[in-house]
């Protein structure tokens, strides 16, 4: 028995485990300092600009909780990476479903405002997640019965849904209230996720863990989810069993765009406070290069989240203290991204 | 395991260089929706700021530029308080259920919001009455038109553009009753490649004078001068010199007496919220210098409708029908400046929906 | 429908699908390959900002058109040893070339925001508008694609590679090197399509001033079915929705502008289902890998 676990510590899979944290590691230098040149060859002090971030990230309550903030749709549209990865299949489309999400959460959070909050959050939750599962359905269906592959599919519905957004915010939903900026109306109190005393922190983070928790048992521990692994690797032969793969395709990018359809329904209703055209700045596709980067590992989802938000901090520090436009960050994740494409063999 | 200790001891040494916080008068922080070298409304913003800025020594000014209309302002407007911001300049129309909500977070920390209604013992608003001033503007493109057709490029459809748009329709068709004008809407504030297809949409269906309500002229400008039509500027003076031959005149702003003077208050401790609203009389609101187009008398007759504004009189005074011939402001009735962020109508004249 | 208003259409079609034809047939190229670059509108912004860079240093806007396309053919290198030298994933590596792209672009184009520089000068044509020499040179461009890629050696071995990258292999080809230069050509011409946009449409710089048009230009390629010809008329269609909804607009119709943007999207989907129905791919069969396997 003994002798097995001795034995268990030096398989390949725990070699590999233990090599990755100085390469993690390495990564992060390496990046840092092509990152640290760019911004010396644009006339910045990058030393001051990683000085001011561990200090805002670390040092300071509203700093780490804004990374949390941030954190938040990363762990839910990762998740919506993740789960139809299992089968094969590749969902790009975390942005659209993200905003249906949005969308339909938005219309019950306009059609029930007298509704108590305990009440209509668990309501705008379901209907964020129906929102997303639509959206997520129709390339969902497209692939299984071998119309359309859902690479292109979702990617192009990607940008169907903020135009359904726009216009509706700028149409039907447009707030008169405050001077017709195109926006819907503010949700009443009942329909705003609470929030941790004085920060941004808001339920959706939970709702990330847990859909991140709920995926880690579901693929590991369930019959379906460990079916889902057989199917993806060889789905000709689980056709021949008799196993429904269309079935799992359909329920699972189904499920994939309910749980990013969430974080549009929270990043809505928790930071926005209604709907806005510009909810998401790109959440749907740093979530697909999270979920990449974890390897679809529970654990890699929550640290990758983790990192990416950390990152974008430093944008927020390079932008008010050196004026250095904000997009600039996307370099630094661009280049650790590279760095790590560069290293894998996919 | 060593290699971890390497990493930390890097990140402490890094944290055992810092510098301490200069001292300062106060510090104040400004959020632009787009670049400050947009020619136009952002520069505006920065240039007042820079006046205020030389008035008062010892002002640190944070900026951040390109902060969008979402949430994200929130995020940027509390670093600058954190990194000792007091005064807080949140320029563009969007910005201001963030940093209203800010507001309320820190009573401590005046917000001056540029465009909006909302007000809070710390949260105050400014903007020209812009509406108005566009009266004169109408009465030079309608004298100059000569196919009777004014195109409009507007940005965000809000309230108080579609007043811009009416001031200016109604200014036009006081000297030309026949002249039309055409609206097209982007849907932002600034989206070049929209505005330069709108632009050539406006001439293409027969005007012959364009003008804009967008963050900057110099597209509007650009793609009018090209196709040889006459122009008339927004958010910024020194913009005339992109249409040598179409300039005719246009708007600019002088935002630095208002900011000195609020943060002269905030240094002083007696901050009086407002909603501050100055035109043309105050100076606030200026009209840019004539192109060479304009022959002597369409100057004067400018000259004279600016005059008018700046002394007093409200265009928005009954009857007023909008374009479908609906009665809007009843006879004796005046729309103020407090209403100008209500108008969902186009006045008679004006082909584009307001809602 | 009178004729002016059909000619400012055709006009403004032309003037707003140039940018996206150049893009379009940029990814359709290194498709052609086998490779799909999901950061095509990162490439596009980095040629806009060097473009109207270039042009604001230089003074000189064909000067700056040329740097954006050398621009734009460095990007889609980088690409390009990502994917073909270390093997990695190419969605995963397209959409990192996005956010490079949005990064690079914002830091390359910061001290030029506001720079007034002179515009690609444009030639009449009475009746139907004034264009540039970009939009003068699509078309041909366009019918030049069609013909390296259809009717040349170097084409038929590129899309040997992208059918199959083994038997072209087998047959002596070198499908790496092949596929590089495939990027670099259509990282000229990405590049290229991105300065249309900053130095003849705009005449600025803004970040993300290509608002999606490399996403755009990505299902004009599968619109196109990887046909160069076909992917003139898709630009058309895909520019003529925006510039129909202005037109409109400024004509006193309404459209919602919105329902228009979507359709080429939507369109794009019908059609894609309906080959599909059909079985017939016309996709290179080794594109991204297992990127199109409908298995």
């Amino acid at each position: 028995m003994r002798r097995d676990l001795v034995l268990a510590r030096w398989n390949p899979a725990a070699l590999a485990a233990r090599h990755r944290a100085p390469h993690a590691i390495a990564t992060a230098l390496a990046s840092l300092a092509i990152f640290a040149v760019l911004l010396v060859a644009a006339g910045k002090d990058p030393l001051r600009a990683y000085r001011d971030t561990l200090f805002y990230v670390f040092g300071n309550a509203y700093g780490f909780s804004e990374l949390l903030v941030r954190m938040t749709p990363l762990l839910l549209t990762a998740v919506a990476v993740a789960l139809p990865a299992r089968l094969g299949l590749i969902n790009v489309g975390g942005e659209g479903q993200l905003y249906m999400g949005a969308w339909l959460a938005t219309a019950g959070a306009l059609g029930f405002p007298n509704l108590p909050a305990w009440l209509l959050l668990p309501l705008m939750t379901v209907l964020g997640f129906i929102g997303g599962a639509i959206w997520a359905l129709l390339p969902g269906v497209l692939r299984a019965i071998k119309l359309v592959n859902e690479t292109i599919s979702t990617l192009l519905l990607n940008y169907v849904a903020p135009l359904i957004v726009s216009f509706f915010i700028f149409g039907p939903w447009r707030s008169a209230e405050s001077a017709s900026y195109p926006q819907s109306p503010a949700f009443v109190d009942a329909a705003r996720l609470p929030s941790l005393a004085g920060t941004r922190i808001h339920l959706g983070l939970l709702y990330g863990l847990v859909s991140l928790a709920l995926y880690a048992f579901f693929i590991s521990r369930t019959r379906w989810g460990l079916a889902m692994r057989a199917v993806g690797g060889n789905p000709e032969a689980s056709l021949r069993l008799g196993v429904p793969v269309s079935g799992y395709i359909i329920v699972a990018m189904g499920v994939a765009g309910g749980i990013a359809g969430v974080a549009g329904m929270a990043e809505a209703s928790a930071i926005q406070g209604r709907l806005v055209a510009g909810l998401s700045p790109g959440y749907g596709f740093m979530g697909f290069l999270v979920a990449w980067l974890a390897a679809g590992r529970a654990v890699g989802i929550l640290i990758m989240a983790f990192l990416f938000a950390a990152i974008s901090s430093v944008g927020d520090i390079l932008q008010i203290t050196q004026a250095v436009p904000y997009a600039v960050v996307n370099v630094l994740m661009a280049v650790i991204l590279f760095i790590v494409l560069s290293q894998r063999r996919s | 395991m060593r290699r971890l200790r390497l990493l930390v001891l890097a990140c402490l040494l890094l944290l055992a260089g810092t510098p301490a916080i200069a001292e300062s008068a106060l510090t104040v922080g400004a959020i632009y929706v787009g670049s400050v070298n947009d020619y136009g409304y952002n520069r505006a913003m920065k240039d007042g700021l820079n006046v205020m800025r030389a008035a008062i020594p010892g002002i640190t000014l944070l900026e951040a530029e390109n902060v969008p209309e979402t949430a994200e302002a929130e995020r940027v407007m509390e670093g600058m308080i954190q990194q000792g911001a007091r005064l807080i300049f949140a320029t563009s129309f969007g910005h201001q259920q963030f940093a209203f909500n800010l507001a309320k977070k820190h009573p401590d920390v005046v917000f001056e919001h540029a465009g909006g209604w909302m007000q809070a013992p710390n949260f105050g608003n400014f903007f020209a009455a812009t509406q108005v001033a566009w009266y004169p503007m109408g009465v030079a493109a309608g004298k100059m038109t000569k196919t009777n057709t004014l195109g409009f490029v507007a940005g965000v459809p809000i309230g108080y553009i579609i007043g811009d748009v009416n001031a200016f329709a109604l200014g036009a068709r006081s000297v030309n009753p026949q002249a039309q004008i055409r609206v097209v809407v982007t849907g932002s504030w600034s989206d070049k490649a929209k505005e330069a297809a709108a632009a050539g949409a406006l001439i293409d269906q027969g005007a012959d004078v364009v003008t804009m309500h967008v963050d900057s002229p110099v597209t509007v400008l650009q793609t009018a001068e090209t196709r040889g039509a006459y122009s008339i500027g927004f958010n910024s003076i020194e913009a005339r010199r992109l249409a040598p031959n179409g300039w005719l005149t246009g708007l600019g702003f002088a935002w630095g007496p208002f900011m000195t003077a609020t943060a002269k208050s905030v240094i002083a401790g007696n901050f009086k919220p407002a909603m501050v609203r100055e035109g043309l009389g105050e100076g606030m609101v200026v009209v840019a210098p004539f192109g060479s187009a304009v022959p002597a008398d369409v100057q004067t007759l400018v000259s004279a409708a600016a005059d008018r504004i700046a002394k007093g009189y409200n265009p928005f005074t009954g009857p007023i029908t909008d374009s479908t011939g609906t009665l809007r402001i009843k006879d004796g009735e005046a729309w103020g400046g407090d209403k100008m962020g209500n108008f969902d109508w186009y006045v008679a004249g004006v082909v584009g929906k307001a809602k | 429908m009178s004729t002016t208003f059909v000619a400012a259409v055709a006009s403004s079609s032309i003037l707003s699908g140039t940018s996206l034809l150049y893009a379009t047939l940029g990814e359709l190229v290194g498709e052609r390959a086998g490779i799909v670059n999901l950061g095509l509108e990162g490439v596009m912004l980095i040629g806009a900002a060097v473009g109207f860079a270039a042009t604001s240093i230089a003074g000189n806007p064909y000067f700056g058109v040329a740097a954006a396309a050398l621009a734009g053919s460095a990007t889609n290198l980088l690409l390009g040893y990502v994917v073909i030298a270390r093997q990695a994933n190419q969605l995963a590596a397209g959409l990192s070339l996005m956010f490079f792209g949005l990064g690079a672009s914002a830091l390359i184009g910061q001290p030029f925001v506001g720079a007034i520089v002179p515009a690609l000068p444009r030639l009449g044509v009475p009746g139907l508008g004034a264009f540039d020499v970009l939009v003068w040179l699509a078309l041909p461009t366009a019918l030049f694609l069609w013909f390296l890629i259809f009717r040349t050696r170097w084409g038929l071995a590129l899309r040997a590679v992208g059918e199959d990258p083994a038997a072209a292999f087998a047959t002596g080809r070198r499908p790496g090197s092949i596929q590089y230069q495939a990027l670099a050509l259509g990282g000229l011409l990405a590049g290229t399509g991105g300065a249309h946009l900053s130095v003849a449409l705009a005449m600025t710089w803004d970040e993300g001033m290509t608002a999606g048009r490399g996403f755009i230009a990505i299902a004009l390629v599968i619109f196109s079915k990887w046909n160069p010809l076909w992917a003139v008329a898709g630009a058309l269609i895909f520019g003529g929705a925006e510039a129909l909804q202005l037109q409109l607009q400024a004509r006193g119709t309404d459209l919602s502008p919105f329902l228009m943007t979507m359709i080429p999207y939507l369109l794009t989907l019908l059609v894609l289902g309906m080959w599909g129905w059909n079985r017939q791919s016309a996709a290179p069969a080794a594109l991204g890998r297992s990127f199109f396997g409908v298995e």
